[in-house]
Order: C-alpha cells, then structure tokens, then sequence
C-alpha cells in the first residue's frame, strides 16, 4: 500500500494512499492498448469528473513505461452504443457476452484494446471555516482574514481483461488535503492538490499494475 | 450618466452570470456515431416531417430566464447514421403513405415531448433532459403498422463543464445518443416489429 505525503512551496499538503487488489495476471504486449472510461450509469447520482478521467489517461499515456490510451470519446463513439450509459456492462461478467457481438469484436481488434479500466469516484470538500473579507475604496483596497478547507477524493478503478472477459484487479486511490488562504491586504492561497494527488497515484499504479 | 449607465449594466451581466439566471440557448451537436450491431438484411426508408427538423423547446424558468434547446438540425445526421447501422440500407422518403418498390418498410420519427430541468429546481449537481420520441412504422406500401414510444434520458454534471449552456448541451446531446442507444437495443423486440421483421424477412428473424 503506496504512501505519499506531498507538501511543496506555496501549496497545501496532501496525504495519499492507494490499494491494490489483483485477481489475475497482466500484461500488455507491443500494439495493445488500454482505455480509460468513466461509469456513467443511469441513475447514479455520483459521478466521476470528466477532467480526471482524462487526467488518468493522459499520465498512462506518457513518462517511463508510457502505454497506448485510447482516448474514451474515440472508443465510446467506435463501439457505439455498447458503453453507452444505458447499455454499458456493470459487471465484467456481461463482458463476454457484449464482445461477441461481430462489429463490436472487430472494432476492439482493430484498436488492439487490451484492457478495459472503469474508474468511480470523486472529489468532495468536506471541511471548511474561517472566514475573509476585503475592501475597497478610493485609496486602493485590501483583504483581511483566513480561510481554511480540506478536500477528499477518493476513486477506484476496476481493470477487466478484454480477450479473456475476467477481472483482472482493482485499485483504490484516497488522497486528502488541507488548503489555506491567509490574507493581509493581499490573499495568499496555499492549495492543496488533492485530485491531481489522487490522479497521479491512481494513473502510476494502473501503469505498474497492467504491465506486471 | 453612460460611464455610470455602463457600469451598472455590467455589475447586472456579472449578477446574472454569477447566479445562473440568464437562461441558455443551445443548439445540439450534429455528429454522431454509427451503431456496431449486425445488420438487419433489408433496406428501409426514413421519413423526417418539418416538425421534427425544425424542432426547438422553448421554456422560461421562473427567476431562472428564458432557456432554448434547439433539436431539429441533429435529427438528420443522427437517423441516418442510426438506420446506417441498423440495416445494410436505406434513403429518405418524402412523404409518407406512398408505396415504395426499392424498401422494406418506412420509418417516421417524431418528438413528442420535450423536458429539462437544471440544478437549482432539483437541488442535485446535474443537467438533465428528458425526450419522448414517436415511432411509427409503414410498410412498403404506405400502411400503417404501428407505432410505439420511446423515451431517452441524458444528464451532465455542472463540474464538467464551464456554465450552463455547456452543460445543458451536453444534457441533450448525451439524450440523442441514449434514444440511438434505447432504438438500437430495443427495435427487435418491440410486437410490431417483429411481425414486420417475420413477414419480411420469412420467418428468419
């Protein structure tokens, strides 16, 4: 179980921890590629921001070990309507029975897609106080006070294996900071990253996790 | 007195921006994709009436201002990539009723109803649009079949996306492709279809 406590400069510090439960072996071979999709199911009340499903993908997608993402709109558009809300499998026991379909099972050839990674979750505030105010007048103007808020997120992504329809594993990412916003005259905000945190962790370890 | 008229018009744009009041007006996007299903082997025609190209929904929120969601232009692009995926052919008809030598049957979309609603009326972080569409569907030589309903669901989250208009176009977009998704999924189940299907096909549906 990873641990990070990342605290630099001007920002706020932040405490992350990711889990990682393995059902099978992994592995991804020259010309494989993995896509990264948010469960949008109806009617779900919560759900995953677009922005850190795209970050996942992108921090896949390049460094050390960097591995082919597929971009989610591309796939969500060429296996239509397969993933769509509505129709998309819940359960990767469902998988086998989706990719028989002939159109669907030549698109995800044709894309080499190896794994399938569903990610669920969110960022929430979940503290704040202090309070802050500024004014201004014709001699200039100012801010007083301090503002505190502390976030959380919190994300799992589930990896299925395409060619064999089975789970392959599942990894949690927590990540929790506290920002902070003094202000003498001028506000000085030190936030806190707490979802790149999360997205970082969660994207290096779906990395180490598929390539074995 | 413009200087402080000007200043008072953009402390109300920024009020109204701040708060969400202005309403929107929104124009849905016209690409959509083509359905990955086998194909039913018979080709079929597609009638689109004026209402539904020219379909807009015009709605204003009390204290949340006028709102437009204008349909009609992405009905086109996305029936006919719906019907390019679901059966190895079709073309448009122009009228409905006539009879057709080259076409298995006709079908005739239409909207029956519209509805949204925004974060503030349902105290939830979502955008979300509702839209009843109309099947009906003729045979080759113009008589009516039978007809069935179908209602699509689309919602997008306000994170995801910078204000209202955005969102709500999401909203709708999200709902097209969901009615592609629900037509896709449910045509060969619904009763007169698959008499349709049995008649035309012999039996081999």
């Amino acid at each position: 179980m990873p641990f990070l406590f990342a605290c630099a400069g001007l920002a706020g510090c932040v405490t992350a921890t990711v889990q990682e439960v393995r059902e099978t072996a992994t592995a991804m071979g020259a010309g494989d590629s993995i896509v990264v999709l948010g469960r949008r199911s109806q009617p779900t009340t919560a759900e995953t921001e677009l922005d850190f499903i795209s970050c996942v993908a992108d921090n896949m997608g390049r460094g050390q070990n960097a591995l082919n993402v597929v971009n989610e709109q591309q796939f969500l558009d060429a296996t239509f309507p397969w993933f769509e809300p509505r129709i998309a499998p819940l359960n990767h026991t469902e998988l086998p029975t989706i990719i028989k379909q002939a159109p669907l099972a030549e698109r995800l050839d044709e894309m080499g897609l190896k794994y399938l990674v569903w990610i669920e979750g969110s960022t929430q505030r979940i503290d704040s106080g202090g309070s802050l105010s500024c004014v201004v007048g014709p001699g200039g103007g100012g801010c007083f006070g301090f503002l505190s808020w502390e976030k959380d997120s919190s994300y799992e992504a589930s990896v299925w294996d395409v060619e064999t329809g089975q789970a392959a594993g599942k990894i949690s990412s927590e990540a929790t900071g506290m920002s902070y916003m003094p202000a003498v005259i001028v506000p000085i905000p030190m936030i806190a990253r707490v979802r790149s945190s999360a997205c970082s962790s969660l994207a290096n370890q779906l990395k180490s996790f598929v390539v074995n | 007195m413009p200087e402080r008229f000007a200043k008072c018009a953009l402390i109300a744009a920024l009020v109204l921006a701040a708060f969400g009041c202005a309403g929107a007006k929104v124009a849905v996007p016209t690409g959509f994709p083509v359905p990955q299903v086998t194909k039913v082997p018979l080709p079929v025609g597609l009638y689109l009436d004026e209402a539904l190209l020219s379909y807009v929904h015009r709605e204003s929120l009390e204290q949340r201002g006028d709102w437009e969601i204008e349909l009609g232009s992405a009905q086109e692009p996305m029936f006919d990539n719906l019907l390019s995926g679901l059966f190895i052919g079709h073309r448009t008809v122009k009228q409905l009723g006539a009879s057709h030598d080259d076409i298995a049957g006709v079908l005739a979309p239409s909207i029956e109803e519209l509805q949204f609603s925004i974060p503030e009326q349902t105290r939830s972080e979502y955008y979300e649009v509702w839209i009843r569409y109309r099947f009906e569907l003729h045979a080759n030589d113009g008589e009516k079949l039978g007809q069935w309903d179908l209602t699509a669901y689309g919602k997008a989250h306000q994170q995801n996306h910078a204000g209202a208009s955005a969102a709500l176009q999401s909203a709708a977009l999200v709902a097209c492709r969901d009615a592609m998704a629900f037509f896709t999924q449910q045509f060969g189940r619904v009763p007169v279809v698959q008499t349709w299907l049995d008649i035309e096909l012999g039996g081999s549906a």
